[in-house]
């Protein structure tokens, strides 16, 4: 697998924090931006995002719409649409999530539906192996890495046969993709389905790690919410630092997506994010 | 699209063996790239039918009312449940911020609510707004003041595209011919 490029600490670019993103002095030290595909088009980015490509910020396109791991191969026009977007923002890589988001329609006996959201993947034998054809799929139609995203999930499959960890793991072995690991999601499965962060981190393949996602949320009658309106709290950096503890992340991107804070809370989540990776660096 | 053509498989590993005849066994050994999955055109075709049944099954669980599928646990499906909803009145209420300021915010998650519970959203979240607006038209109580506000901007919204030239010249023409033409 040839080395990751080195993105840096980050922020998901959203219309409503663009003029904090686009100021030096708002949000000081930013290496580079997400910025969800499908919600720009390459032939009118915003002029927001043109003026950070022009200062050289790395823009990775973050889709949220293909559902890799649905039971369709991904649709040929929705993959043109990721491949368009990486070519007009000249991005190393792009990403998207492990998940489904749509089903039903023919041979199912319920019509089509969209789910509006990520829903997780059973970790079973015929859901990996859909992924994995879907993910080589993507990889043929991409003209950039592809990194895939372990989602939060509020339901548990019935009979699956592999942890996160090792479910992540094979995929990895059969299809060479990169993956972006998301603290909050482990934490969130951590409360939600009684999942160990520190057994997923321990059994993934972090040599194919691409970035990280960091993210606030919320609990609620003993569910986490994985809400992006919220700070990030302690046991969401104490999974990132978990992970600093067996590699350096080649990216770290920090993801708020409503409920927007002053800019200088948003500085000060991505300061706290620079020193969990500085005080827990790993050393090989 | 359940039966386009599977493109041939990648060529990734120039001059690797043909395919052995278990596709469903990952040939991984000690290879440090990646080895593909060794699948014929269509390997995954029975995988793919089991699992789109149980992601239509798990699916229609949580947005359209259907019975909790054998084995999962129902109070957290429907928290699941009430966060799509939740999530999906939001950003209809994004989309189409009209709706909620002309309904009141509150009227309008409770009319969201009485609306996407067990119908589920098939075609994004412009024609979910549109569908909606015409739910609330034909079963909400409105005041005539949000009725007609309400009726125009569905009716905006609703209008086809402006005819094309050759649209207009078709309805120029004497209903015959346009059938013969059609």
């Amino acid at each position: 697998m040839e080395p990751m490029e080195r993105l840096g600490v980050g922020i998901g670019w959203r219309p409503e924090i663009a003029d904090a993103i686009g100021d030096p002095a708002a949000l000081p030290g930013l290496d580079w931006v997400e910025v969800v595909a499908e919600n720009i088009h390459p032939d009118r980015l915003p002029e927001a995002l043109l003026r950070l490509r022009e200062r050289g910020t790395t823009v990775v396109p973050h889709g949220v719409a293909l559902g890799l791991g649905g039971a369709e191969r991904p649709d040929p026009a929705r993959l043109r649409a990721l491949a368009e977007r990486a070519e007009a923002l000249d991005a190393p890589l792009v990403s998207e999530h492990i998940a489904f988001v749509r089903a039903g329609g023919p041979g199912t006996g319920v019509a089509g539906m969209e789910a509006g959201h990520l829903l997780p993947v059973p970790r079973t034998g015929d859901a990996l192996d859909v992924l994995c054809e879907n993910v080589r799929i993507a990889q043929d139609a991409l003209p950039v890495p592809l990194a895939v995203e372990n989602i939060a999930a509020l339901v548990n499959w019935p009979d699956e046969d592999m942890t996160e960890g090792a479910f992540l793991a094979e995929l990895v072995e059969r299809t060479g993709v990169r993956l972006l690991i998301d603290v909050a999601n482990l934490h969130t499965n951590h409360v939600n389905r009684g999942e160990d962060p520190a057994t997923a981190l321990a059994e993934l393949p972090l040599e194919a790690l691409a970035y990280v996602h960091v993210a606030g949320g919320v609990e609620r009658d003993g569910v986490w919410h994985d809400s992006h309106a919220h700070p990030v709290t302690r046991p969401v950096l104490d999974v990132l630092a978990e992970l600093c503890a067996r590699t350096t992340p080649p990216g770290v991107l920090l993801e708020r997506d409503e409920d927007f804070p002053h800019p200088a809370e948003l500085a000060a989540e991505l300061d706290t994010i620079r020193a969990t990776l500085r005080e827990t660096a790993h050393h090989a | 699209m359940p039966d386009a053509p599977h493109p041939a498989e990648p060529a990734r590993i120039p001059g690797a063996a043909s395919a052995p005849e278990d596709p469903g066994t990952p040939d991984t050994a000690g290879t440090p790239h990646p080895a593909p999955t060794p699948d014929a055109p269509h390997a995954t075709d029975a995988a793919r039918e089991r699992l789109a049944r149980a992601q239509a099954g798990l699916l229609a669980a949580l947005v359209a009312g259907a019975p909790v599928p054998a084995g999962f646990d129902g109070e957290r499906l429907a928290v699941q449940s009430r966060a799509l909803l939740a999530k999906r009145a939001g950003v209809v209420a994004k989309v189409a911020p009209e709706l909620p300021r002309l309904l009141g915010t509150a009227r309008y998650h409770e009319e969201f609510l009485a609306y996407a519970t067990d119908r589920p959203m098939t075609a994004g979240y412009r024609h979910d707004a549109l569908a909606f607006a015409a739910h609330v038209l034909d079963h909400a109580d409105l005041s005539p003041r949000v009725r007609h506000a309400l009726g125009t901007w569905h009716a905006d919204r609703a209008a086809p595209v402006p005819p094309t030239r050759w649209q207009r010249l078709l309805r120029s023409l004497p209903p015959r011919t346009v059938r013969r033409i059609g």
